[in-house]
């Protein structure tokens, strides 16, 4: 028996997504690839607090079943991930396939997935029992394992509303349009006073999940463009030896000279 | 029963809610204009507007339409817009076996809709997501800019 609901609010769909065994359906361009017969949806495409796209004091909250259109004309949302959604597939995929879609497919390849986890964005689950809020680093546990329970669902992702201007974003496909993205890489660099505040980097669709190292970006914070470039080798390395490429339609090989071109690149354009 | 606004008329679908849209136009309301050519939204053949946007109804499963807007080839064809737009592409022969049309027509309708003077890269933008294997896009391009001309305020 094939059960399907088209939720109209968030509690609603919670109260289901509790009670049934359901797959959240958001804009379908994922799903609808793999359609069974049998499939139950839980369509979340008409739930006005998934589609919001608002501001506070600390982040921009993007709702989660906003369509990739959506995100793109919106007035609030940070460049670098407009710059990374309107390469996504093409207008018709994009006004249906919806970022929350994006993050819950699980895989390393998205390409707004990239984008939140260079600006390291966080998450909002909701069930009916409560919520949490979780960054995305966490959300990841491996390729398709997810820490979403089965009775929550993704309702915002929360972005910083500072330090994102400088930005550097690059998607690597066989094609412009419908390309899946065989190596992408985004970085972000504030510097305020000639120094380096923060640096965010991460490395999509080559592992099973997103490289994301706070650990070695690390090395550069606090320090003026002559000192970060004084240990620019040393953080090279750190990143050659932290990322380990999966093969897949492209070499390992290629993914990983690619990789180190696009992060030397990034660095070059800031004068480090 | 899943009720929505079909070219214009109020209908009802007997369909399961998991069922593409693609299928259900196909099947039960007959209207063969939208095709499948891949089934996984790469070759926009089966390309309809939904709620005022390009979507392939191969990518849209019926439960998720309720209450929605879904224009077909057959209802654009009897539209002023669409009379300039087949005017346009015959004038530069950008039709040859015809299988990318129906798509093809729809999304030039939207990149219009969106923009009535489109740069030439607004239109090859504008139907990324529609291949064609025989006529070559250049012919398209022109005919969607003759349109733009040739359809001043009607867009």
């Amino acid at each position: 028996m094939v059960k399907s609901y088209l939720a109209t609010s968030l509690k609603e769909a919670l109260e289901i997504r509790g009670r049934e065994s359901i797959t959240p359906y958001a804009g379908g361009t994922d799903l609808m690839i793999e359609a069974h017969d049998d499939a139950s949806y839980l369509f979340l495409n008409k739930i006005p607090e998934l589609k919001q796209i608002t501001v506070d004091d600390e982040y921009i909250r993007i709702g989660a079943a906003s369509t990739f259109t959506e995100v793109y004309q919106s007035k609030l949302v940070p460049q670098i991930l407009k710059d990374a959604v309107i390469e996504i597939a093409a207008p018709a995929i994009r006004n249906l396939g919806t970022i929350g879609g994006n993050i819950c497919n699980g895989s390393p390849k998205g390409d707004s997935v990239l984008i939140f986890f260079a600006t390291d964005s966080k998450l909002r689950l909701a069930s009916s029992k409560g919520e949490r809020i979780l960054p995305i680093k966490d959300f990841y546990l491996g390729r398709k394992k997810l820490a979403i329970q089965d009775d929550e669902l993704l309702v915002e992702i929360l972005m910083s509303k500072t330090g994102l201007d400088n930005y550097y974003y690059k998607k690597i496909g066989a094609r412009n349009a419908l390309a899946i993205s065989r190596v992408s890489f985004a970085g972000v660099l504030d510097i305020k006073d000639g120094k380096v505040v923060n640096c965010m980097t991460a490395f999509g669709a080559v592992s099973d999940v997103v490289i994301r190292r706070p650990d070695i970006d690390g090395m550069l914070i606090g320090k003026t463009i002559d000192e970060a470039k004084a240990v620019k080798e040393k953080y090279l390395a750190a990143f050659d030896e932290a990322i380990v490429p999966i093969r897949g339609r492209v070499s390992a090989e290629y993914r990983k000279s690619v990789c180190m071109n696009l992060l030397k690149d990034f660095l070059e354009s800031n004068g480090i | 029963m899943i009720k929505f606004i079909l070219n214009g008329e109020e209908v009802t679908s007997n369909a399961n809610p998991n069922e593409r849209l693609l299928d259900v136009l196909r099947n039960e309301f007959r209207l063969t204009g939208a095709k499948c050519g891949c089934k996984e939204g790469e070759c926009g053949a089966c390309s309809v507007i939904l709620n005022e946007k390009l979507v392939n109804s191969c990518m849209v499963a019926m439960g998720s339409i309720e209450g929605s807007t879904v224009m077909t080839i057959e209802g654009y064809s009897k539209t002023d817009r669409f009379t300039v737009l087949e005017n346009a592409y015959a004038a530069v022969s950008a039709v040859q076996c015809g299988f990318c049309i129906p798509g093809m027509m729809l999304a030039s309708e939207r990149i219009l809709a969106e923009n009535p003077n489109p740069t030439e890269e607004d239109i090859r933008r504008g139907i990324s997501g529609n291949l064609c294997r025989c006529t070559g896009y250049n012919a398209i391009v022109e005919a969607i800019g003759i349109a733009a001309k040739e359809g001043k305020g009607l867009w």
